[in-house]
Formats: C-alpha cells, sequence, structure tokens
C-alpha cells in the first residue's frame, strides 16, 4: 500500500517540521540544549522546518486528490504541533537530535 | 461599557463560551462519535457485524421491499395531521422511492415519501423508512437501537429535542458561539506563536489549564473553525428558511423553468405508467463512471414520480475518492434511457460541496477519519478546560465570599465532561446487557442513557460541596473510575455475549468491532490514570493548602 507509506512518511515530516520549528524558539531551544544559541541557527532551524512542512503537504497532495490532500496536511499540522508540545513539556531531551547536538552537550 | 477592546472580548469569549459551551462539548463529543457512527452501530448490533455490501439488485430485492412500504411513520403522519386543511386521508400517496449506503454499511436504509394532501406547507412529505440487510432483504428490527447512527449522531446535531426544531437552533446557535469564542480567543492570546508549542504541566494548576486550553485551541484551529462554520452550513436551510418563505415565488419559478432545461418533471403526469428493469439503468451509470475513469458503487438511488408515466430514477456514485458529494444521472423511468446528467457544479457550489462532504465523511480515507476524530477530541479538550479555567480563576474567591457561582459551574462541567462519558459507556454496557428480543429495546437503552446522565449531574452537585473550600470536587476521579470500569465492563461484556473478543477480531481483521474495543481499553486505562493523579493531586493539595492558596492567584495577574 504506497498511499499508506506516503501518509506515514507525511506523519514523520510535519512532526520534524513542527519539531524544528519549536526548537528555533530560544524558550523551546534552552529545554534541549544547555548553551545559547547563534541567530544564524535560529534562521536555519527555522528554514529547515518550514520546508519540511512543505514537504509532508507534498507527500500528502502525491498519496491523494487535492481537496482531500488539504485537509489530512491541516489534520497532520494539528496532531504534530500538539505531539511536539508534549514532548516538550514531558521528555523534551527527545528532541535533541533535531538540533543536531551531541549527547555531550545536551542540558541537564 | 468595558475599559478597551479586549476586556470586552474576554467577557464574550467567558461568558458565551460558559453558557453555550455545555451545548458545545455534547455537540463534538458526539461529533466525535459520529465519525465512527457505522462502526459503533456493528458493536450495538451483533447480527449485523458482517462485511460492508454494495447497493443490492433493485429489481430482485428493492422493488418488492418499496412495494411493501405503505404505511409513513406514525409519528410523522401524527405531526402532519396537524398542519393540514383537511384530515388526512387513511391511505397516502406514494411519491418517492430512496435508498442509501456507503462503503462502511453492511446494511441498507431504505426511505419512502409520502404526499400530504391539503397541507399547508409547499411540496409537503412525510416518510416511512426502514432498515433491511442488503444479502437477503431481511427487514431489521425497529426495536434494535443502531446506537452511533440512530442515537450518537442526531444528539450531535439536534440534542434529541425534536420538538419544534429546537435542538437544531440550540446547536446552531452554540456553533456561531464557538465561532465568536475562536475570533475572540485569538484576540485575547497575546503570545499565540511565542506560546504556540508551550504546555507547562508543571506550574500551577491554573496555568496548566490555561496552557492546555491555548495549546488545544490553536494547533487545531482551522478544525475548530471550518467544523463549526460548516456544521452551520449543512442546517442553513433550517436557520434561514428563505428557499420556503421569502423567496418561494422565485424559486418555484426557477424551479419550472430549470425543469423544462432539464427533462426531470416537477409534478407527476397524473397516468399510471411502469418502471423498467432499473438494474439496466444501475449498469449504465457504472459504465458511464468507468469510461470516465472513476469507476465506483451506487451510494443513493432515489425513484421520484413513483408508480406515474413520468417517474425517473436518479443514480448517485458512492463518492469515497472525494471530498464533496457525486452529481447525479437521472434516467426515464419508462424508457430508461438517460434524461439528463448532472453537470459540473458552480465555484459556489464546490466550495459548498467540499465544506459539507468534509464534515458528514462519506469518503474512504481512515487516515482522515482518525485525524478527524483527533480534532474533534482536541476540541472537546479545548471546551472542557475552559471550564476549569473558569472555576479555577474564581473558586477561591467566590468561597471566600459565600458565591455558588464556580461550584455550580463545577458541577456541570463534571456532568458534561466525565458524566456524558459515563452515560456514553452505560448505553454500550446496557445494550450488551438486555435482552436480545426485549419489545421496545431501544427505549430502555435509550432511556439508561440518560437516567444516567441525570445520575451523573446529582453526583456531580452533591460533590461540588467542596468548592465550598475551594477543594476539588471528588466527582472528578469518582467519575473517571466509573469510567474506567464501564469502559472495561463494556469491553468484556461484547467477548462474552457475542464471543467475538479481540483474539478473535483482531485475528480475522474485523476492524469495525475491534476498534471500538481497544477504543474503550483505551478510554479504560486514561480514565484509570486520569483518576489516580487527580486523587494524589487532591492529597498533595490537603497537604500544603496554605502555601498553594498564597501563589495561585498572583501568578495569573493578566486575565479577566
Amino acid at each position: 500500500m504506497p498511499d499508506a507509506v506516503l501518509l506515514v512518511a507525511a506523519l514523520l515530516v510535519t512532526e520534524l517540521g513542527m519539531g524544528w520549528l519549536a526548537l528555533a524558539m530560544d524558550v523551546h531551544w534552552k529545554q534541549v540544549h544547555a548553551r545559547a544559541r547563534s541567530p544564524r541557527s535560529a534562521t536555519v532551524l527555522r528554514t529547515l522546518g518550514t520546508a519540511a512542512l512543505a514537504a509532508s503537504l507534498t507527500l500528502c497532495l502525491v498519496a491523494d486528490t487535492a481537496t482531500m490532500a488539504v485537509l489530512v496536511w491541516m489534520m497532520l499540522l494539528a496532531v504534530s504541533a500538539a505531539t511536539i508540545a508534549f514532548v516538550l513539556s514531558i521528555r523534551p531531551r527527545l528532541l535533541a537530535p533535531l538540533a543536531g547536538v551531541r549527547r555531550a552537550s545536551i542540558a541537564r | 461599557m468595558f475599559a478597551n477592546f479586549r476586556l470586552s472580548l474576554t467577557w464574550l469569549h467567558t461568558w458565551f463560551g460558559l453558557v453555550l459551551g455545555f451545548v458545545l462539548m455534547v455537540a463534538f463529543f458526539f461529533g466525535s462519535m459520529s465519525v465512527f457512527d457505522r462502526e459503533i452501530d456493528r458493536w450495538s448490533l451483533p447480527q449485523t457485524r458482517i462485511a460492508a455490501q454494495p447497493m443490492p439488485s433493485f429489481d430482485r430485492i428493492l422493488a418488492a421491499r418499496f412495494a411493501q412500504m405503505t404505511e409513513p411513520d406514525p409519528e410523522q403522519r401524527e405531526l402532519a395531521a396537524g398542519r393540514v386543511t383537511q384530515p388526512l386521508p387513511e391511505k397516502l400517496k406514494v411519491t418517492t422511492w430512496s435508498a442509501f449506503t456507503t462503503h462502511r454499511d453492511p446494511v441498507l436504509s431504505m426511505f419512502v415519501g409520502f404526499e400530504v394532501p391539503n397541507s399547508t406547507l409547499p411540496d409537503d412529505q412525510i416518510f416511512g423508512d426502514v432498515t433491511i440487510d442488503p444479502r437477503d432483504g431481511r427487514v431489521l428490527s425497529r426495536d434494535q437501537l443502531p446506537i452511533g447512527s440512530g442515537f450518537f449522531y442526531p444528539m450531535h446535531f439536534s440534542l434529541h429535542i425534536s420538538w419544534y426544531g429546537v435542538g437544531y437552533w440550540i446547536v446552531g446557535f452554540a456553533a456561531i458561539a464557538m465561532l465568536a469564542a475562536i475570533v475572540s480567543g485569538v484576540f485575547m492570546h497575546r503570545k499565540i506563536f511565542r506560546e504556540f508549542f508551550t504546555f507547562r504541566p508543571t506550574r500551577n494548576l491554573l496555568r496548566s489549564t490555561l496552557d492546555l486550553h491555548n495549546l488545544a485551541g490553536v494547533v487545531a484551529l482551522p478544525f475548530h473553525f471550518l467544523w463549526a462554520l460548516s456544521g452551520l452550513i449543512i442546517f442553513a436551510g433550517i436557520y434561514f428558511p428563505v428557499i420556503e418563505t421569502m423567496m418561494h415565488p422565485l424559486v418555484e419559478q426557477h424551479e419550472r423553468e430549470e425543469a423544462t432545461h432539464t427533462g426531470l418533471d416537477l409534478e407527476p403526469s397524473g397516468k399510471p405508467g411502469r418502471l423498467s428493469p432499473v438494474d439496466a439503468m444501475v449498469s449504465a451509470a457504472k459504465e458511464k463512471w468507468a469510461s470516465r475513469g472513476m469507476p465506483g458503487e451506487v451510494g443513493f438511488l432515489a425513484v421520484t414520480h413513483v408508480g406515474s408515466s413520468n417517474a425517473y430514477v436518479s443514480i448517485y456514485r458512492d463518492s469515497t475518492d472525494r471530498v464533496a458529494t457525486a452529481e447525479g444521472m437521472h434516467f426515464d423511468g419508462a424508457t430508461g434511457r438517460v434524461i439528463f446528467e448532472d453537470p459540473p457544479v458552480g465555484p459556489v457550489e464546490t466550495v459548498n460541496g467540499f465544506l459539507e462532504g468534509m464534515h458528514l465523511q462519506q469518503f474512504r480515507h481512515w487516515t482522515l477519519r482518525w485525524l478527524i476524530f483527533v480534532g474533534g477530541l482536541l476540541s472537546c479538550a479545548c471546551i472542557a478546560t475552559g471550564f476549569i479555567f473558569y472555576v479555577e480563576k474564581r473558586k477561591r474567591t467566590h468561597a471566600r465570599d459565600g458565591h455558588a457561582g464556580s461550584r455550580w459551574v463545577d458541577a456541570l462541567a463534571v456532568t458534561t465532561v466525565t458524566g456524558m462519558v459515563v452515560a456514553t459507556l452505560s448505553i454500550l454496557v446496557v445494550n450488551r446487557l438486555l435482552p436480545e428480543n426485549l419489545p421496545q429495546r431501544d427505549l430502555w437503552e435509550m432511556s439508561t442513557f440518560w437516567l444516567v446522565w441525570i445520575l451523573t449531574l446529582v453526583h456531580a452537585a452533591w460533590r461540588s460541596s467542596a468548592l465550598r473550600e475551594a477543594r476539588m470536587s471528588k466527582a472528578w476521579p469518582e467519575q473517571c473510575w466509573t469510567i474506567a470500569s464501564l469502559a472495561l465492563s463494556a469491553a468484556v461484556l461484547n467477548a462474552v455475549t457475542t464471543g467475538d473478543h479481540l483474539g478473535r477480531t483482531l485475528s480475522a481483521g474485523y476492524w469495525p468491532v475491534a476498534g471500538v474495543d481497544l477504543m474503550l481499553l483505551a478510554t479504560a486505562g486514561i480514565a484509570a490514570v486520569a483518576a489516580r493523579k487527580l486523587q494524589a493531586r487532591a492529597r498533595a493539595r490537603v497537604r500544603d493548602t496554605v502555601a498553594d492558596n498564597d501563589t495561585t492567584l498572583e501568578q495569573e495577574p493578566e486575565r479577566a
């Protein structure tokens, strides 16, 4: 079932995108990383996040007709944003790999 | 009246959200249930636990069954008798036959329309309906309640208040309040982007409740808005009946013109006629769909002007692969040739069809179905946390000044949050306990639901006396435990009374029943965890009431 694979991929890419967008914010970066972040990395993270969300929309459009795809994408955004918010409040360090942070420098 | 715009919006958000929030909670919770109405139907009607069936042969099965449906629904007949100038004749003339099914339905709903002569309403019709097993045409007993589509779904949009359609109006007002609450909420929320991902469960209850309220509201904002809006659009005809009132002469003229254009007569010819084989028309329609690269099954089939020489048959495709519902193909009943095909719709109708289709979800897309279900639950979470915030914000001052306000809001919140789930689970439990052939079994089930819901209100009101001392009402954890035990019982009772335990349904891949059972178990687990956490919190509260009293209110100075 290639459609199912596409949709699972879309979900994962949306989560990734929301994760990057969250880490582009100072508050959430500090939850994951001890050291302050350079302003440039915020731009990089924001760009990565936006690109991931665009990629997930593309995946949805490949999987379904446009009207259906837009609905699926809109709901994936909601679910992913909520998941990332819960991860940040319960286990923020799960997002460390997204920030390209090495284990040693992870915030305690 | 208010010092600034934000304060007036806060007033609007608080009070409309509070008063109509209870209705919204019902609409969104049962709306979420209705996303899986057909699956809940299978769970509650074990004799229909078979694979979904396509529309059966009209000539072999439906025609004979339609011919036997000579009486309208007694309730509808009684209502119609109140709006006619002459007494209703014993036998009413049949005008339409129709049958409806979806890709998730193993059973078929059949409807017969009857003309109401001398009515004060234009084109007045009443209906009779049956549900059949499409494999052999056997009629399902009316005493068997399909709990999903027959109880939860009407609850979602009418609250089961049929008196003068008051239920539709209450839900409609609530939907408008929802739209107003969304807009005002966006304005009130000063850090909508900065706190987009923010949930701080370790902060005080007031802060974390508000975080959750904002989170559930903001991340699913398009969902909340679009679903409240499309719900209103679906019933726009009820709320603004301009077509039947102000614009009626214009509409009549338009209908006449359209009839000459389409060749579909508005009135029966008065001469008797015979229907040529409908199955041939169905095959012709299917061939045409296939030739256009969109093969499909029939979702809706209708015969207009039954028994008349100008009868016509309308066939609609089961719209499984798109959001909007399909256009129809209309055949001459006497000759079987195509009279007219609905043309592709214009831009306004396209948007309308999309919004309605997205709300009604006839499509085949399980991922989207689940996502919409989650969206509905996020709406419920947003509304429920709104109630809790209201109570948390005020309970100490109310307790100090002897106000009962937060106490009653808390009692109603318990009733519409946990109480509603308790009542919902009770109807499932009682569905598995009542004898299979009990007369008026449906009435017993529905009465149980209402009785249990009232009991949860009584329980919540009794336990809310704790609010007088600004403590948490014990009704919350107690009803959570009730939910946990009822959900577990429902799943166990299904296994015991039908033999369709999870081992069997999962290995057979029978998802309608397996899915409901898994959701019941998940509900039981979540409710048990919630109950334990609430009790732990209450114990901690008792230990350091003083410290808590000092800090909580001061940390939240920014909101009214």
